[in-house]
């Protein structure tokens, strides 16, 4: 007889984003619904543009961090550091067998601008480039970093699918640890790290926000809102700690939830513009797989991206599949849009959320698209989530969705 | 350049790679890997004293070197030849 999966819980995160390192300065930022958008300055951010976005601060490096790695790591390879190790903390990882330990790092290109610094700066004396471009241009160096400073020695490996590799990440890790493969899998969603290059493309592609709110950034960046134009950018990386129930009881960790169902689905569609069969495909699966019935979920933290098309779409979907009751805000109108970062961003988002009984504000949602749902607004609401639905959406036609059952201990 | 300062300037590298070897007292007989520098920081510290001294030459050629200071005196050879 096949025995039932074992339960799988959430028992660590690691965020790092623009209103706030840690998720002590970051749940703070997020109930006050802080922003930091403003016009982009980071070297290899501009090329006589303007784009806005919100960048990290000068960040505060634990000092557990070796300094020989993060000498030459990327921006992305650096904060993935600093986020594990919060996450590591925070589920005590340290008692655990490095041999049952995965990582799986969500996302694929993320360290573009990176290497267009490099290639500015040597393209005249290209004999000699820094050999360690020969790791630092790979992703993979991320779980190099990680795996050689943290002890994990089960897997490590990158995960890419576009905006929804964050929350992809969670989910296989879910999966790894459900099938016995490992005891523990850290899911790191990775900071994009944009160059001007990518911003250009995403601009003239119609999915980054237009030059509109230039001289009012703070009000560029608003998921269902009428005057939405397209998304801004945030950089920010989040990591989610996943474990059997009974390896994080045994540990006397307190998890934030539990996986209570998930789903996925492709729309057999290259192109950028999402698909309402697939994301009603995507949450149905879910609540199946978590035996929930609709009116049982009553918190959505949306893709809710900004775009004109998606976020449409989006609330379409949520309509489609009964679910218009629930409570819903927009994390991407605090944090910006993560890209290959923002699932596990708002799936580590929703966890502090469940902890705090409180749900975060949705900046700029004057005129909401669909007026009628049960938006959290302007200011931060109190709310115990029983079950909490999270969505992703990213480019090719992927859709995932994740029902997180608060934690009953 | 006299072999001295490019023992020199391998050191300066060095430090300027490694900032955990500041404080270090080279000596001629220094191997890099023995002070726990990995093969990767060595190609760094070799192409800075290359791009130092402007010469173009493949790393593969220096990989005879034993120490910093058979390191110093093959550079100078490379770039006087």
């Amino acid at each position: 007889m096949k025995s039932a999966p074992p339960e799988v819980v959430l028992s660590g995160v690691g965020i790092t984003a623009a209103i706030g390192q840690g998720k002590a300065a970051f749940g703070a930022a997020l109930m006050r619904g802080n922003h930091a958008f403003r016009v982009m300055q980071r070297p290899g951010r501009q090329r006589g543009s303007a784009y806005l976005g919100a960048e990290l601060p000068q960040q505060t490096w634990p000092e557990q961090i070796s300094k020989r790695l993060l000498r030459t790591a990327t921006l992305s390879g650096q904060v993935a550091l600093a986020t594990l190790h919060e996450a590591w903390v925070d589920a005590q990882l340290d008692a655990v067998d490095p041999l049952r330990i995965g990582l799986i790092a969500g996302g694929s290109n993320f360290q573009q601008r990176e290497q267009v610094l490099v290639h500015d700066e040597y393209a005249s004396r290209i004999e000699y480039l820094r050999p360690s471009y020969a790791l630092s241009f790979l992703d993979t160096d991320v779980c190099g970093l990680c795996t050689e400073q943290f002890a994990i020695q089960g897997f490590a490996h990158t995960l890419g699918a576009a905006s929804a590799s964050g929350q992809l990440a969670v989910l296989h890790a879910i999966e790894a640890v459900g099938s016995g493969k490992v005891d523990v899998c850290i899911a790191l969603g990775a900071l994009m790290d944009l160059s001007y290059w990518e911003c250009q493309g995403l601009r003239t592609a119609g999915a980054m926000g237009s030059d509109r709110y230039a001289n009012e950034p703070e009000l560029a960046c608003r998921p269902f809102d009428r005057s939405r134009d397209g998304f801004i950018f945030g950089e920010c990386c989040g990591v989610v700690v996943v474990e059997r129930r009974d390896h994080a009881v045994a540990r006397r960790v307190r998890p934030y939830a539990s996986a209570a169902g998930w789903g996925t689905a492709i729309d057999r569609n290259r192109n950028p513009d999402p698909s309402l069969q697939g994301e009603i495909r995507a949450i149905r699966t879910a609540l199946a797989a978590a035996d929930l019935a609709p009116r049982d979920i009553d918190y959505i933290n949306p893709h809710g991206s900004g775009s004109v098309i998606g976020d449409d779409l989006e609330l379409q979907a949520i309509r489609s599949c009964e679910l218009s009751h629930a409570l819903i805000n927009a994390t991407k109108s605090i944090t910006g849009h993560g890209l290959s970062a923002a699932g596990a961003v708002e799936i580590v988002a929703t966890l502090l959320q469940m902890r705090e009984s409180c749900l975060h504000p949705s900046r700029n949602l004057e005129q909401p698209m669909d007026p009628d749902l049960n938006w959290v607004g302007a200011a931060a609401r109190a709310h115990d989530i029983s079950h909490a639905l999270t969505l992703s959406i990213g480019f090719g036609g992927i859709n995932s969705a994740l029902c997180l059952r608060r934690w009953q201990g | 350049m006299p072999e001295l300062d490019i023992l020199s300037l391998v050191v300066q590298c060095a430090r300027e790679t490694i900032p955990e070897l500041a404080e270090h007292e080279f000596r001629r007989t220094d191997r890099l890997a023995e002070l726990g520098v990995n093969s990767l920081d060595r190609a760094e510290i070799v192409v800075r004293v290359l791009e130092a001294l402007q010469l173009r030459i493949p790393l593969v050629s220096l990989a005879g070197a034993k120490n910093i200071g058979e390191l110093a005196d093959l550079l100078h050879e490379k770039r006087t030849s």
